[in-house]
C-alpha cells in the first residue's frame, strides 16, 4: 500500500509577516494566497496526497514537542489528511497573522517530527515539507548538521518560499523568466535585515547539502510561485508505466517500459443534474424513449430495437454479438518496428493522437539498455526513426506512429508519437500565395514585417549571452482549470454569490509580455500603414437571432409604420388580416374601429392560424405578432393568450412538436429572445400571478427545448 | 416527402454563405449549423478509345477510370457518406437518362449518397468482364458531349437538396470528341457555360492517348478557370497511372472547407482574417444506429427528465448543474458552467515570435490545424498572411499565439509554423502554403516521467545496429497505411450489405512483414544480440519486477467479481427469451448454481438446458 505523498505546509504567521511597504501586500497575504490556492488545487484536482498544515508564530503552541518552553508558539493546525474543503475553509477564515515570532528551524523541526509521526507504519512515495516565512525571525543554527542529516535520512525534501529571491542580483527585477510582470514586486532596493540574511545563508545551506547545486532552484518567491502553480510539480502525480517489448523482425526483441510523457490533460470531474429546488440528484430521473420518425413519434421498446450501421446511403443490421465476432482483433500490446524512415519524411506527416509517449529499457535491465541504447544512437547518427505498429493492449486498436531518437545529457530514450492513417487524411489543394501578383508583398512590406518579428521574439539574450525564453507556454498552468478551481471554491464558501471575475494574474499569464508589448508598438504602428486591411461588408450578413429580431421589432413598432397606416386609413379596417397581421392590429389599435380587446381576441386567432403551418415564415410572423402584442402594452393580456395557445397545442397535438421539427433552431432562438425580453422585464409588473406567468414561459420553453433537442 | 421539401426550402432561405462549418468535428459540440450535401458527377468517356489495353497489360483507359470511381465511392462512404455521387457515361451506344430526352448518354448511378449496391455495381465493370458488360449494356456510340452535360445539368436540378458545392469531372482520352463538327463543340461549350453559371465546377481528368492529348483543342472552353488566375489551372500532362489519377481526382473530390473563419490580431488593431482547416482528424468507427426490429427503420432517441416524486416533466431551469467535493456539494446554473469557460471571444492573437528550434518535437498533444488567409472577409489580409509566412520561414521562426476557437472555450497556445508551397513530381501540391497550427502543452499536460538510466551502447554495438537500420530503410508516407480496425468494419457491412458469405480479407499493413525482414537482416540479429545480449539472457522472459497495480489494465474484463443470479431473475430471462443477452461465463455460473447437466458448453447449449430447467 503504497500512498502518493505526503506534504505538510508550514507557514510563518509571526507578526514581522504582516509588515508590508506601503502599497505593497504583507508578505502574510501573500503567503497565504500561495498556500490557498495550493490546497485548492489539490482539492478540485481531488489529488491523493496528504497535505498537514504547521503554522508558526502563533500566539498559542500546540505540537508533540513542546516541552519546557521549547518549541513555542508553533501550532499543528491539522494533520496529515487528504486536503478538502474544511482545510480551505479554514484557511480561509481561522488563518491569521499571529502576534509572536517563532524560530523558522524549529517548526521545520515540528513538521519533520509530524511526517514522521503521521508516516509509522506507512509507506509514502514522496515526503515533502514547504516552509514559507520572511525568514525575519532570530534563529539558532546550532543542530543544523543533525536536521540536515535526519532530513536527508528521511528523504524528506524542501521547498522554501520567501518575499525575496535568493539570489540578490535577481532581487532589481522581479527575478526569474516568469510570464508578463512580477505579481508584486519584491522589495525594491531594500536591504535585507540582519535576521534575513543570516537565515538566507542557512537555507541555502541546507538547500545545498541537501541536493547538492540545484537545491536553491527549490527557493521560490511568493510571487512566482503565484504565477506559476507547477513549482509544485514535484508532487504531481506520476504516468503509469507500461511494459512491452519492442520487437524488430521475428527474433530481435529488447525489453521496454513507455510511460505517457506529454498528454492532454482534461477535466476529470463531470457536472452532475439536480433538481435546482432541492439540489437533489436522485430527485431527477432521467429516461430514454425510442421512437419511429413518424408524425406521431411513435415509441417503442428499448428490446424490439436493434443494432446497425451506415454503409452509405444503406444501413446495415449488424448485431452487437455479430460485430463482437466480426471486427478487428488485434493480439495485444505491441511496438513491433515496421521499417526505418529520414526523419525528415515523418516530420511533414501530420502527427495524431493526444500523446507522446518515452520509451525507456525495461528498469534494471541493463542488456536491454545496451540494446535499446544502440538502435537510439543508430537512429540519432542517421537522423531517421523507427515506423512502429503501437497496441496499448488486446482491447485497444492498433497505431502506427514514429518512434524518433531521443538523447539527453542524463538518459536517452525513443519518443513515440502517432502517424495518420489514410483515411485521417484530408487532401486539400489551396491557391498560390507567394508566386500570386495580387498579394505581392513589396520590399517596405516585407521589412516592416521584418521589424515587427524582431521585435516581437520572445527569446532574448541575457548579459552571459544565453537565450531565454520569456514566455514558456509549458510553464503555464492551464487556465481553464484554474478558473474552475477558483469559481468552485467561491461557490463552496459563498453559495448565494454570482461567480467572481477572472483573477487578473491569470488575465496576465495569457498576454503578450509587458516588455515585448512595449517593444514592438512602432513596428506594429509601421505594418499598420504599410498593409491596408479593411473589413469587407458583407451584404448578407450573417442573420443572428437577435437581427433577425431586432429587425422585426423595428418594422413592426408602431412608429415605424404610419405611411402604412393613413394608407389603410382610406378604407377602414375591421379586422386582422392574415398578410401583414401585425400592421393590421396596429391599424386597428389606432383606428379604434373595434375594441382593443377584439383586435386583441382577432391577433390572438391569426397567431393560432400561423402555429398550425408548418412554414418557417409563418413562425416568424407569429413571433412578429407577440412582439406587437408588448410594443402595444397589451403584451400582458396578448402574450398570455398566445403563449397559451402554444402551450395548448404541445399538450393537445403531438404535431406540434412537428410542425417545429421542420423549422430550426434559429427559429426556437427567436422564441427565446422574445421570451427573456419579457420574462426579465416584464413579468414582474404583471397582473397575472406569478405562477401563470410561469407557466407561460414554460410552455415556450419546452417548445423550444423539443425543437432543439430534435436538431442537435 | 413534404417533409423533406419543406426542409430543404428551409435551408435555402437561412442557409448561410458564412455557416460551412464541419459538420463532424469532435468539438462542434453544441453547436448548431446545416449546410447543404457536396456533389460529385463522374462523366465516363465510354468510346472504343476508352477501352484499348495499354501495353504491356496495362489496364485500359476505362478500367482505370472504374478503379479510381470506386476508390471515390468507397472513401465517400467512409468518410463522408451524406455527400451525393453520380456517374454517367457518354458516347454509348444506348441511352438512359431520367426523360430519355438525350442520346448516346448512359446515366449509370443518378445522383445519391453511394452505398454497397453502387460499389457493386462499378466492379461489375472491372477488367475483361466488365468491358464485355459496358459493351453489352451500354456500347459505344456516337459522342455529343453538349447533350451529355445538359443531362448532368438535369440531375443537379432534380436535386431536391440543398448542394453546397457542385463538381464534374471529365474522364476522357479524346482531345476532339465531335472530330471536327463544330456545332457540337459548340453546343458543348454553350451547356458548359450553363453549367459553370449554375455553379458547377468542371474539371478535366485527360488521360492518355499514343498522340498524346491536346487540351487546347477543345476542352480548355469546356472547364471552369482555376481557382486564381496564378495557378497553373489545366495539368497539361495526362494521367498514365492509376496512382497519379487517383491523386489527381483525390485532391479536387473533397471540397475544403473551413473549420471555421477567425481573426487573427497582430495587436494594435492589426487584424487579418483566416480560414482554420483540419487536414487530418482521426477517423472513427461512426456510431450504431438502432433499429426498429420488425420495419428495420432507423429509431430516434428523446431523452427527458422528469422528477423522481411528482414525475413532473423536468425543464432545464428546474435543473442545475452540481459537483462533490470532499462532502461539500457545490451547485450552479447550466449557464454558469459554460460562463466559466469563457476567456475572451474567439480569434488568434499574437504573442510574439521564436526560432524553430524552440519548437520541441514531443510537445504534442492534438492533431495540428492549417490556416489560410481569408480575403473574402478582411480584405488585405493574403498579402499580410503572404509577408507574414514569406518572413516566417526566411528567419526561420514560428509565430506563438493564443487561440480561442469558439464561444466559451478556454484559450490554448498555438505555434504558427510557416509552410511554403511544394509540388511533387507530377506538379501537384504536395504540400499548401499557410501555417501550420501547433498545440502547445500547458504545465498540466506534461508528466513527470523519471528516466530509467542504464549503460549506453558502445560504437560497435551502434555500427551493427546501423546496420541492421540500413536494411530495413523505406520511404515513408504519410497515406501508406490504411486503418485495420475501420478496413474490416466497412467489410463486414459491406459483406452484410451485398449478401457475401463473407467479408473480403482485409490486408493488415500495420503488421510487420516479420519473414522478409528476417530475410533482408540475415544474421546481422544475431551478430547484434551477440554483442548486446549475453548467451543466457532471455528478453521475452517475464521481467523480474512486480507488476504495478494498474498495469494490468489490460487484464481488469475477466476479473469481474462473480455475481450470483437468482432463481426468480433465470426465471424472468427465460420468459421473456432474453436469457441471450447474458454471456457464456454467466450462464455457466448458473447452470452449476442450480446443478443443470447441460450437453455442452456452447451458449446455445446452455441456454437449451437453462430453459428446459426453468420452464417446466
Amino acid at each position: 500500500d503504497v500512498r502518493p505523498g505526503a506534504l505538510v505546509l508550514c507557514m510563518d504567521v509571526g507578526f514581522s509577516m504582516s509588515n508590508s511597504e506601503p502599497g505593497q501586500e504583507p508578505s502574510f497575504e501573500q503567503a497565504k494566497k500561495v498556500i490557498q490556492k495550493f490546497v485548492q488545487r489539490q482539492v478540485f484536482a481531488e489529488n491523493k496526497d496528504e497535505v498537514g498544515l504547521v503554522l508558526f508564530g502563533t500566539d498559542g503552541t500546540k505540537n508533540g514537542l513542546a516541552e519546557d518552553g521549547q518549541y513555542e508558539n508553533i501550532t499543528v493546525h491539522r494533520r496529515l489528511m487528504m486536503p478538502d474543503f474544511e482545510l480551505l475553509e479554514e484557511i480561509e477564515s481561522k488563518l491569521q497573522p499571529g502576534g509572536q515570532q517563532a524560530d523558522w528551524l524549529d517548526a521545520l523541526v515540528v513538521c519533520m517530527d509530524l511526517l514522521q509521526e503521521e508516516t509509522m507504519g506507512k509507506k509514502f512515495e514522496r515526503l515533502n515539507i514547504v516552509l514559507l516565512t520572511d525568514l525575519n525571525v532570530q534563529t539558532s543554527a546550532d543542530q543544523l548538521d543533525v536536521i540536515i542529516d535526519s532530513l536527508k535520512k528521511a528523504r524528506i525534501t524542501l521547498q522554501f518560499f520567501l518575499p525575496f529571491p535568493v539570489d540578490g542580483e535577481d532581487r532589481a527585477d522581479g527575478g526569474g523568466d516568469g510570464p508578463g510582470p512580477s505579481a508584486a514586486p519584491v522589495r525594491p532596493g531594500k536591504g535585507l535585515s540582519r535576521q534575513q540574511t543570516q537565515g538566507l545563508e542557512m537555507v541555502k545551506n541546507i538547500m545545498t547539502s541537501l541536493e547538492e547545486e540545484d537545491g536553491l532552484e527549490e527557493v521560490y518567491t511568493f510571487s512566482d510561485a503565484l504565477q506559476k502553480l507547477s513549482i509544485f510539480k514535484r508532487i504531481d502525480r506520476r504516468p503509469m508505466a507500461w511494459p512491452c517489448h519492442l520487437t524488430i523482425g521475428s527474433s530481435l526483441t529488447i525489453r521496454i517500459v513507455g510511460y505517457k510523457a506529454v498528454t492532454e490533460e482534461k477535466v476529470k470531474k463531470s457536472w452532475a443534474i439536480v433538481e435546482a429546488q432541492s439540489h437533489q440528484r436522485d430527485d431527477v430521473k432521467r429516461e430514454t424513449v425510442y421512437c419511429l420518425d413518424d408524425d406521431n413519434e411513435t415509441e417503442v421498446q428499448k428490446d424490439d430495437t436493434i443494432q446497425g450501421f451506415r454503409y452509405g446511403s444503406d444501413i446495415v443490421p449488424f448485431s452487437k454479438v455479430d460485430e463482437d465476432q466480426m471486427k478487428y482483433k488485434s493480439d495485444g500490446k505491441c511496438f513491433s518496428v515496421l521499417g526505418f524512415t529520414k526523419q525528415e519524411l515523418v516530420r511533414c506527416s501530420p502527427f495524431m493522437g493526444s500523446q507522446v509517449v518515452k520509451v525507456f529499457a525495461a528498469r534494471d535491465d541493463e542488456h536491454a539498455a545496451v540494446a535499446l541504447s544502440a538502435l537510439i544512437r543508430a537512429l540519432d547518427s542517421l537522423k531517421m526513426a523507427a515506423i512502429v505498429r503501437y497496441a496499448y493492449d488486446r482491447r485497444s486498436n492498433p497505431q502506427v506512429g514514429a518512434a524518433f531518437p531521443c538523447i539527453k545529457e542524463k538518459y536517452e530514450c525513443l519518443l513515440y508519437v502517432q502517424l495518420p492513417f489514410m483515411e485521417d487524411l484530408r487532401q486539400f489543394t489551396f491557391p498560390v500565395l507567394e508566386n500570386n501578383k495580387k498579394f505581392k508583398p513589396s520590399e517596405s512590406q516585407l521589412s516592416a514585417v521584418d521589424a515587427l518579428i524582431d521585435s516581437m521574439m520572445l527569446v532574448e539574450k541575457d548579459e552571459d549571452g544565453e537565450s531565454v525564453d520569456v514566455f514558456k507556454v509549458n510553464h503555464i498552468p492551464n487556465p481553464q482549470f484554474q478558473r474552475l478551481f477558483q469559481c468552485l471554491h467561491h461557490r463552496g464558501v459563498n453559495p448565494d454569490d454570482p461567480l467572481p471575475p477572472v483573477e487578473p494574474w491569470l488575465k496576465r499569464d495569457l498576454e503578450r509580455p509587458q516588455a515585448v508589448s512595449a517593444r514592438c508598438q512602432t513596428p506594429l504602428q509601421d505594418v499598420k500603414t504599410k498593409f491596408p486591411l479593411k473589413v469587407v461588408v458583407k451584404k448578407k450578413e450573417q442573420k443572428t437571432s437577435a437581427d433577425v429580431f431586432g429587425n422585426q421589432e423595428h418594422a413592426f413598432t408602431l412608429t415605424s409604420i404610419p405611411c402604412e397606416v393613413s394608407h389603410f386609413n382610406r378604407r377602414s379596417l375591421f379586422q386582422v388580416g392574415s398578410v401583414n397581421p401585425v400592421r393590421d392590429f396596429c391599424t386597428l389599435i389606432r383606428q379604434k374601429t373595434v375594441s382593443f380587446d377584439q383586435a386583441c381576441q382577432q391577433l390572438t386567432h391569426r397567431i393560432e392560424q400561423l402555429l398550425g403551418n408548418r412554414s418557417p415564415e409563418y413562425y416568424m410572423k407569429s413571433i412578429a405578432c407577440i412582439q406587437a402584442f408588448r410594443d402595444q402594452g397589451a403584451f400582458l393580456t396578448g402574450i398570455f393568450r398566445s403563449s397559451g395557445i402554444c402551450s395548448s397545442k404541445v399538450k393537445n397535438r403531438p404535431s406540434a412538436h412537428v410542425e417545429l421539427k421542420t423549422s430550426c433552431l434559429q427559429h426556437a432562438l427567436l422564441f427565446s429572445d422574445a421570451l427573456t425580453l419579457i420574462s426579465k422585464d416584464e413579468v414582474d409588473g404583471s397582473t397575472f400571478s406569478k405562477q401563470d406567468a410561469n407557466q407561460v414561459l414554460t410552455a415556450f420553453y419546452s417548445l423550444q427545448l423539443t425543437s432543439f433537442k430534435k436538431f442537435v | 416527402m413534404r417533409k423533406r421539401r419543406v426542409m430543404a426550402e428551409w435551408r435555402e432561405y437561412y442557409q448561410n454563405e458564412d455557416d460551412e462549418v464541419e459538420e463532424d468535428e469532435e468539438d462542434s459540440g453544441g453547436a448548431y449549423k446545416i449546410s447543404g450535401r457536396d456533389s460529385l458527377v463522374f462523366l465516363v468517356d465510354a468510346s472504343k478509345e476508352m477501352f484499348i489495353k495499354g501495353e504491356d497489360g496495362e489496364p485500359s483507359n476505362f478500367d482505370m477510370t472504374m478503379q479510381c470511381v470506386r476508390s471515390v465511392y468507397t472513401s465517400k462512404i467512409i468518410s463522408s457518406d451524406k455527400d451525393l455521387v453520380a456517374l454517367v457515361f457518354y458516347g454509348t451506344e444506348q441511352s438512359k437518362n431520367p426523360r430519355n430526352s438525350f442520346k448516346h448518354v448512359y446515366v449509370y448511378h443518378d445522383l445519391d449518397s453511394p452505398g454497397a449496391k453502387h460499389v457493386q455495381d462499378i466492379d461489375k465493370l472491372q477488367g475483361e468482364k466488365g468491358a464485355q458488360l459496358a459493351e453489352k449494356t451500354m456500347g459505344s456510340g456516337e459522342t455529343s458531349l453538349g447533350e451529355a452535360l445538359w443531362c448532368c445539368s438535369n440531375l443537379y436540378s432534380d436535386i431536391k437538396l440543398r448542394l453546397s458545392h457542385k463538381r464534374l469531372m471529365i474522364f476522357t482520352c479524346r482531345d476532339d470528341p465531335h472530330v471536327g463538327d463544330s456545332a457540337k463543340d459548340r453546343q458543348a461549350r454553350t451547356k458548359a457555360a450553363d453549367l459553370k453559371e449554375t455553379g458547377v465546377v468542371i474539371d478535366l481528368m485527360h488521360l492518355t492517348k499514343p498522340e498524346g492529348f491536346d487540351v487546347s483543342l477543345f476542352f480548355c472552353d469546356i472547364v471552369s478557370p482555376p481557382e486564381d488566375e496564378s495557378e497553373l489551372g489545366l495539368q497539361t500532362e495526362p494521367c498514365r497511372k492509376l496512382e497519379d489519377l487517383q491523386k489527381r481526382v483525390r485532391a479536387k473530390e473533397l471540397k475544403k472547407r473551413a473549420q471555421s473563419r477567425l481573426t487573427f490580431s497582430l495587436g494594435e488593431g492589426v487584424n487579418l482574417a483566416v480560414g482554420v482547416y483540419v487536414l487530418a482528424r482521426t477517423a472513427t468507427k461512426p456510431p450504431a444506429v438502432r433499429l426498429y426490429r420488425d420495419t428495420n427503420e432507423p429509431v430516434r432517441t428523446k431523452t427527458r427528465y422528469f422528477h423522481a416524486h411528482n414525475g413532473g416533466i423536468l425543464l432545464p431551469n428546474d435543473m442545475k448543474r452540481a459537483q462533490v467535493y470532499g462532502k461539500k456539494q457545490i451547485v450552479m446554473e447550466k449557464d454558469e458552467v459554460d460562463e466559466i469557460k469563457k476567456f475572451d471571444d474567439p480569434g488568434l492573437v499574437l504573442m510574439g515570435f521564436k526560432p524553430m528550434e524552440r519548437l520541441k518535437l514531443h510537445h504534442h498533444i492534438r492533431p495540428a490545424l492549417f490556416i489560410y488567409p481569408e480575403e473574402e472577409q478582411i480584405s488585405g489580409s493574403s498579402c499580410m498572411f503572404t509577408t507574414l509566412l514569406l518572413k516566417c520561414s526566411e528567419k526561420n521562426v514560428f509565430a506563438l499565439c493564443r487561440y480561442i476557437p469558439r464561444r466559451n472555450t478556454p484559450p490554448r497556445f498555438v505555434a504558427l509554423v510557416p509552410q511554403r508551397e511544394e509540388l511533387d513530381q507530377s506538379q501537384t501540391q504536395a504540400t499548401p502554403p499557410g501555417f501550420r497550427v501547433i498545440f502547445l502543452p500547458f504545465a498540466d499536460d506534461i508528466r513527470t516521467v523519471d528516466a530509467h538510466v542504464g549503460p549506453t551502447a558502445s560504437d560497435e554495438q551502434v555500427d551493427k545496429m546501423k546496420e541492421i537500420v540500413h536494411k530495413l530503410r523505406f520511404k515513408y508516407r504519410s497515406d501508406a497505411f490504411e486503418n485495420p480496425m475501420l478496413q474490416q468494419h466497412y467489410r463486414n457491412l459491406e459483406a452484410l450489405a451485398l449478401d457475401m458469405l463473407a467479408p473480403e480479407p482485409i490486408e493488415d499493413l500495420t503488421m510487420p512483414k516479420v519473414q522478409m525482414m528476417d530475410d533482408r537482416l540475415g544474421p546481422l540479429v544475431q551478430e547484434f544480440k551477440d554483442l548486446v545480449y549475453p548467451p543466457d539472457y532471455n528478453p521475452e522472459g517475464k521481467p523480474a519486477a512486480k507488476r504495478k497495480p494498474a498495469e494490468s489494465g489490460g487484464g481488469g474484463a475477466e476479473k469481474k467479481p462473480k455475481v450470483e443470479m437468482s432463481e426468480e431473475e433465470l426465471k424472468n430471462h427465460v420468459e421473456k427469451g432474453t436469457l441471450g443477452k447474458l454471456t457464456v461465463p454467466v450462464l455457466k455460473d448458473a447452470c452449476r448454481q442450480f446443478g443443470i447437466r447441460t450437453t455442452g458448453t456452447k451458449k446455445q447449449e446452455l441456454i437449451d438446458a437453462l430453459t428446459m430447467q426453468f420452464s417446466k
